[in-house]
């Protein structure tokens, strides 16, 4: 008997006539590790929360629930509430307590455990997770990713049967995020803890997953292992996009037979099915002389008098007209360099000329006229108003830009979009004061996949009207694809920059998937495009020809 | 052994109450020299003699006291000399002195407790008298200074959009009132998620048991029963010992009942002081055997 049964689950919410969930219909076995994927609005965040009973929506639900045979109505509340385990988005929304040590102990004191159990449970909880050195340490001074390790901790310190995660890593730079899945995984494999899992960045859950459900418009169309379900998957499907690099080959290049997912089997497709000649795609032409747009002339800045530098000499330029990537770790630096840039934070020493000018001649927020604008991370922090209408008054310029249609969603509140167009939303709000120079910090940041091709397109054809536009980002893929330089940022400095082909052939670990799989086959394939083009060009093996 | 300011928090919030208020309601000059006195040498055997400019308030404010108040108040009989005419009498002179040791004093004891008191021992001790209270006070310890960085950001990202049109007061006032309303929405919306995280992990469903990082040992019952003991000897051989400051000054009268008074009460102010000496110099033997 399966552990988890969904038999033909269909919900509306109130008012709204086309359910968000559509008869859907799938089994968990126990100890299986479970990935429900689907695009923006397929109704994944939708079925996760029905199958907890506490956070279930209100409205109007069919169809049957049942956990290791009981029908969900049927549990009693602590059993709701203890067997099955949540973790969600935001890392600190989700914390409660001040205390890292009080958060693990939160759920427990909830069960009302003795003392001495609870002590028992969070020591050897935290001696697990590897989280005894911030036991009493306050929960804000913990990283993103200690934050959310510490949601999983809270939760796994309760002893679920399962474990439901609702994009768990959307907010996490990639090496956190990656840290967080394998977490996961460890539990899994450790207790057979059986695990349901949305994401949006699929290229280190898929691996790992005994079971994939695809949704679409609230139906799931396919369920079944990674490789089939991958297979079935048409190759313009939208979900393709977040898929993993080996897999997004394979269709581009209408493969045939089982469907690479891990990175050796990509490489396996490639060294067996096509030729090696042409091993390098040709350079771009440098782009031809123009005027420097943004320049950091060893500039220093530190938060705190005693504190150490976290711009330590950054110099660098940037050409009217480019896309400028900034990549690098946590903590490098990068974010306060574009806020130093936007004359948020004041450097130290050495200088940061703006279109030839010094940031401090522009007098009275002249800056921020036509010439600079920033769009932050946390994008909520732009947004002022309840409704997405009030919120583009006087955003007509930047909505114009973009090729979006935002009155859809005019009567909604901001907060109730996706990460994506949220994104977007607050995108078209800066673009509004016509800068001439746009920063922007993480833009990949909560986005899906097919926002995230949104994005790349949108800052080309921004890139097209003369703009000039600096971005920061973890997201390698993204700036292979997006950029005209990347430059890579380590303690304070700017280490390397060059053409994202140079650079990601240069780099062996910070690269991009692609680059990663097509190592010592091909010189210089970062994207999938790339791979594609190049493969192509080589052609198959079984041909005995070129084609080109 | 541990030291004192590691002792159980409820342990040593009672022992904080009792030398307070036993030294705050008295105008026993003999009371108040003792507290002053244990104060100030825990203070200084806990924290020795840095950061010198932080004497300086309490300095001010034991001369503003003692001075202050004979040009007050003309009770007393004892004239020393005539200000305006207005007499300036010994008696409200040493009245004064004796309020500026005792705030002085008292002010010492509040600035060890909160130096000792930090956070999550002062929501272990809210809990035991309201656990209810005490996961309030920890959800705003959580909150605030999330919310203050919060607010930074806003603020950043509003002067970066070009919201603020000209460096001048009105806009900034404006500036303000927007963040405000836009936090509000903010603390609504992603208190939601707080909420839900919470019931998720079953808050609500029953009683909840209360854990902490603090526990009972020994010497925490010993100090509980130590601090209560000798608070209450001493305030009971002393409960009718006379003195007087006006019109004419008398020290409290001494006898065999009120000196072992007042050895209690000196014996209770230093309690610290003989924990804390006790565990360096145990530290300083096993050093010098290691």
């Amino acid at each position: 008997m399966a552990f988890l049964t969904v038999e033909n689950l269909t919900f509306a919410y109130p008012g709204k006539k086309e359910p968000a969930v559509k008869n859907v219909s799938f089994e968990i076995e126990k100890g299986e590790f479970a990935l429900i994927c689907g695009a923006t609005g397929s109704g994944k965040s939708t079925l996760l929360r029905l199958l907890k009973r506490e956070l279930a929506p209100l409205g109007e639900k069919s169809g049957q629930i049942r956990l290791s045979g009981a029908d969900q109505a049927s549990l009693s509340d602590e059993d709701a509430a203890y067997k099955i385990g949540y973790v969600m988005q935001r890392p600190e929304m989700q914390l409660v307590t001040d205390k890292v040590w009080h958060e693990l102990a939160f759920g427990l004191e909830n069960m009302n455990l003795s003392r001495a159990a609870i002590a028992r449970r969070v020591s050897e909880m935290a001696a697990y997770f590897g989280i005894e050195e911030w036991y009493e340490k306050s929960v804000n001074d913990l990283s993103g990713g200690q934050k959310q390790l510490l949601n999983l901790a809270a939760v796994m310190v309760m002893q679920p049967e399962i474990l439901i995660l609702d994009e768990p890593t959307s907010q996490l730079d990639p090496i956190a995020a990656s840290e967080f899945i394998q977490t996961v995984k460890k539990l899994n494999r450790d207790f057979a803890l059986t695990v349901l899992i949305t994401e949006h960045r699929l290229e280190e859950v898929v691996p790992v997953s005994d079971k994939m459900i695809v949704l679409h418009e609230g139906k799931a169309l396919y369920s079944g292992a990674p490789e089939e379900t991958i297979t079935k998957l048409s190759a313009d499907s939208p979900l393709l996009l977040a898929m993993p690099a080996a897999a997004r080959l394979y269709h581009a290049l209408s493969e045939k037979g089982v469907c690479p997912i891990e990175i050796k089997d990509g490489r396996r497709m490639i060294e067996e099915r096509y030729n090696q000649n042409i091993r390098v795609l040709p350079s771009p032409a440098s782009s031809t002389d123009t005027e420097t747009a943004l320049e950091f002339k060893n500039v220093y800045f530190r938060y705190d008098r005693h504190g150490r530098d976290v711009l330590s000499g950054v110099s660098f330029s940037v050409m009217t007209g480019e896309i400028y990537a900034i990549l690098g770790g946590n903590g490098s630096g990068k974010t306060t360099s574009l806020s130093a840039a936007s004359s948020l934070l004041k450097p130290y020493a050495g200088e940061i000329r703006v279109f030839g000018k010094k940031l401090k001649d522009y007098k009275n927020q002249s800056l921020f006229r036509n010439c600079l604008t920033m769009l932050p991370q946390d994008v909520q922090t732009v947004f002022l108003h309840n409704t997405v209408r009030e919120e583009l008054k006087g955003a007509e310029y930047g909505m114009n830009l973009l090729p979006i249609d935002f009155t859809r969603y005019f009567d909604m509140h901001p907060y109730d979009l996706s990460g994506g167009e949220q994104q977007l939303l607050a995108l078209a709000k800066v673009l509004s004061t016509k800068p001439k120079l746009l920063l922007l910090d993480e833009p990949t940041k909560g986005v899906d996949a097919k926002t995230k091709q949104q994005l790349t397109s949108i800052l080309k054809s921004l890139k097209e009207t003369g703009m000039t536009i600096v971005l920061v980002t973890h997201d390698t893929d993204f700036a292979a694809e997006t950029a005209d330089k990347c430059a890579m940022f380590f303690r304070g400095q700017i280490v390397s920059v060059a053409h994202p082909r140079a650079f990601f052939r240069q780099n062996s670990f910070y690269t991009t998937p692609v680059s990663r799989m097509t190592r010592g086959i091909f010189e210089n394939a970062v994207t999938i495009k790339d791979a594609c083009d190049l493969c192509l060009q080589n052609g198959r093996k079984d041909e005995k020809r070129c084609s080109s | 052994m541990r030291s004192f300011e590691d002792l159980n928090p409820i342990a040593v919030s009672v022992y904080f109450l009792l030398i307070t208020v036993i030294s705050m309601f008295t105008m026993d000059v003999f009371l108040i020299l003792i507290s002053f006195f244990g104060a100030l040498t825990y203070f200084f055997s806990k924290n020795g003699l840095k950061n010198p400019k932080s004497h300086l308030f309490p300095l001010l404010l034991f001369a503003v006291t003692a001075l202050i108040n004979p040009f007050v108040s003309h009770n007393g009989a004892t004239v020393l000399f005539v200000l305006n005419n207005n007499p300036i009498t010994l008696e409200s002179a040493i009245y004064g002195l004796a309020m500026a040791f005792m705030l002085t004093g008292v002010l010492y004891w509040f600035r060890l407790f909160s130096e000792i008191m930090t956070s999550d021992k002062l929501i272990y001790v809210f809990g035991a008298l309201s656990p209810k209270i005490a996961l309030l006070l920890s959800l705003s310890l959580r909150y605030a200074p999330y919310f203050a960085q919060q607010v930074r950001k806003v603020k950043a990202a509003q002067t970066a959009l070009g919201l603020y049109k000209e460096d001048n007061i009105i806009d900034r006032v404006k500036g303000g009132m927007r963040i405000f309303s836009v936090m509000v929405t903010w603390v609504l919306e992603n208190g939601i998620i707080t909420a839900d995280s919470m019931t998720a992990r079953g808050y609500g469903i029953g009683r909840r048991s209360r854990f902490s990082i603090f526990s009972w040992k020994a010497w925490d019952v010993s100090l509980l029963a130590l601090s209560g003991l000798l608070s209450i000897a001493s305030v009971f051989l002393l409960r009718n010992n006379v003195f007087s400051f006006y019109p004419y000054f008398a020290l409290p009268i001494l006898n065999a009942k009120s000196i072992s008074g007042y050895i209690l009460y000196f014996l209770l102010s230093l309690l610290p002081t003989i924990i804390h000496a006790k565990e360096a110099a145990k530290w300083r033997f096993l050093q010098s055997k290691i």
